[in-house]
């Protein structure tokens, strides 16, 4: 164990602390207005949250739970061994960026104005590009992506043909996605072999089933322009067959019951076609992949992983805790979809 | 004031005045016709309405949930930066439609957003439930501003028959029969001057 992973690992077991408890995340969820839930949440680490009066008070709390997520991850990310410091730059600061990426392109694809698009962005720097404001304030959209030849994401602009041919979007944000995850998997190669096993296991069941929804979504669309293997260039647990079979499938209950665990188990969603309890499963599922692993070894990079994951996790259930807040929805339409109050299914 | 001030009791006024309040009882009578329609037209309304709306709500609710899924998990910037990529919006043509003279809004859609592909599948989800209720969104607010403009004149009308009814149709009865009145006694007078002129020159005769 290199010296600077035992100081990165001490950190992760602090910043631990600093993590909501699942009751913390139920009582927010109750809370009966958003007042009361900043309230809630000032006696918690995140401290009291200020929040601009004028506009919409969700982008601003989901701004400010980005940025606190940024601060948690930065503080682990930039201080981890070079090998792991790599990894984790790939799965996290590269991801980042292909959302902002996808959204700039969204935003200049539909004409939205420039100070729209940055308002949009995920408040963290460009990691393989140069800046988001050249992106931005290019003429067109086409010209947002010509922009990014001699970047890592250059694959984007032989994309763009297509995505005329179509006047859709959805060719470029496949082939983003594709180029996030190869960055991904190539970014795991520099971890040891015994802490692979762990993040594998994390994407993979991740990309398993976005696969599977994809492959859903497809279900009786007639004018299919790819073929699956061009669609998903990348298979793990549910394979290219079982995704065929998802695509031309009459009843997905069947495909889905055929499927090993825990795949059966999180897309049973799927027959009420409720797909973000999905999502919140398979958070679930990633958050005991990650509680599992650190308990495996809570003295190695599994603890650091198992801090970013749950820290991550968090994140994602505050932005919607706090959007059903602004909106006035009940406690019980928003804990279905959390992950950390509803762990282990 | 009285109906029946500044009355002229002529015969030519009589005339004038038995013209005007038969005209103006057909006109109750064709008014009278419009409200029975109108209520009949409103009472089919308000039933379907029931219907309708009952069988909406529960629709809208499911996507209301279905929506309220998506953003909780994606988040409220994902969802409007997904959103704005739709360049086929929603289009819409409103245009006038009338029963008995009623006149009303009637929706139609010109063209529907494509979500195809655009999407993620939580969204898109969410997007379906939505579309698929789009059309019985706009009927049913068709049917509500239809059902509520009948109702504006049904009550207009229903104003304008008991005004009719209660109060225009008598006064003018009541100037009629004042003016036959004043007729009658006014020939009877003269059939008494006449009877008085006749004994008084039969008098002078003798």
């Amino acid at each position: 164990m290199s010296p600077g992973l035992s100081y990165v690992v001490i950190r992760s077991h602090a910043l631990m602390a600093d993590l909501l408890t699942p009751d913390q995340m139920r009582i927010l969820a109750a809370q009966r207005s958003l007042e009361g839930f900043i309230d809630y949440l000032a006696q918690t680490p995140y401290g009291r949250i200020s929040v601009d009066t004028e506009g919409d008070k969700s982008l601003a709390l989901e701004k400010v739970f980005y940025q606190k997520f940024i601060e948690r991850m930065m503080s682990i990310v930039d201080l981890a061994p070079a090998n792991i410091g790599d990894f984790l730059q790939s799965y996290y600061y590269q991801r980042f960026e292909v959302i902002n990426l996808k959204r700039i392109i969204r935003g200049k694809y539909s004409g939205i104005p420039v100070s729209q698009i940055m308002e949009s962005l995920i408040p963290i720097a460009p990691y393989r590009i140069k800046s988001y404001e050249d992106l931005v304030e290019a003429e067109t959209f086409q010209d947002s992506v010509r922009w990014l030849e001699g970047t890592p994401y250059a694959s984007l602009v032989s994309t763009l043909e297509l995505s005329e041919k179509y006047d859709a979007l959805w060719p470029l944000e496949i082939t983003l996605s594709h180029l996030n995850a190869s960055a991904v998997f190539k970014s795991l190669e520099h971890l040891p072999q015994r802490d692979r096993g762990l993040v594998r296991r994390i994407v993979q069941a991740e990309a398993d089933v976005e696969n599977f929804l994809v492959a859903a979504k497809q279900r009786g669309a007639r004018d299919r322009t790819h073929s699956p293997e061009e669609m998903f260039p990348a298979t793990y647990g549910i394979n290219l067959d079982m995704l065929r079979e998802a695509m031309e499938a009459d009843d997905i209950r069947s495909v889905i019951e055929g499927l090993r665990s825990p795949y059966n188990e999180i897309l049973v969603p799927l027959y009420e076609g409720d797909v973000a309890l999905i999502r919140s499963r398979i958070r679930q599922h990633v958050y005991d992949i990650a509680k599992k692993g650190r308990f495996a070894n809570d003295f190695g990079f599994n603890v650091v992983m198992a801090y970013l994951v749950f820290s991550e996790i968090e994140k994602d259930d505050l932005v919607g805790v706090a959007w059903g807040k602004t909106q006035g929805i009940p406690a019980e339409d928003i804990l279905k979809y959390l992950a950390i109050p509803n762990f282990a299914y | 004031m009285s109906a029946t001030t500044g009355v002229r009791p002529t015969k030519g006024y009589l005339m004038e005045m038995k013209r005007r309040i038969g005209f103006i009882e057909r006109g109750t009578e064709f008014l009278k016709l419009k409200r029975d329609h109108l209520a009949k037209e409103l009472t089919a309304s308000i039933d379907v309405l029931k219907g309708r709306r009952r069988l909406l709500l529960e629709n809208l609710r499911v996507a209301y949930r279905a929506v309220t899924a998506a953003y909780i998990s994606l988040g409220p910037t994902e969802v409007r930066s997904q959103a704005s990529s739709l360049k086929t919006g929603l289009e819409l043509e409103v245009l006038p439609r009338a029963v008995m003279g009623v006149r009303y809004p009637f929706i139609k859609v010109e063209k529907e957003p494509q979500i195809a592909g655009e999407l993620d599948i939580t969204l898109s989800e969410a997007a379906e439930k939505v579309l698929a209720i789009l059309e019985d969104i706009l009927q049913l607010a068709e049917f509500e501003a239809r059902a509520e403009r009948i109702a504006d004149e049904l009550g207009k009308t229903n104003r304008k028959v008991n005004a009719l009814e209660n109060t225009i149709i008598p006064s003018y009865r009541q100037v009629i029969k004042f003016i036959e009145d004043k007729l009658d006694e006014e020939s009877l007078e003269e059939l008494v001057r006449m009877k008085l002129i006749g004994g008084a020159l039969a008098r002078r005769r003798e």
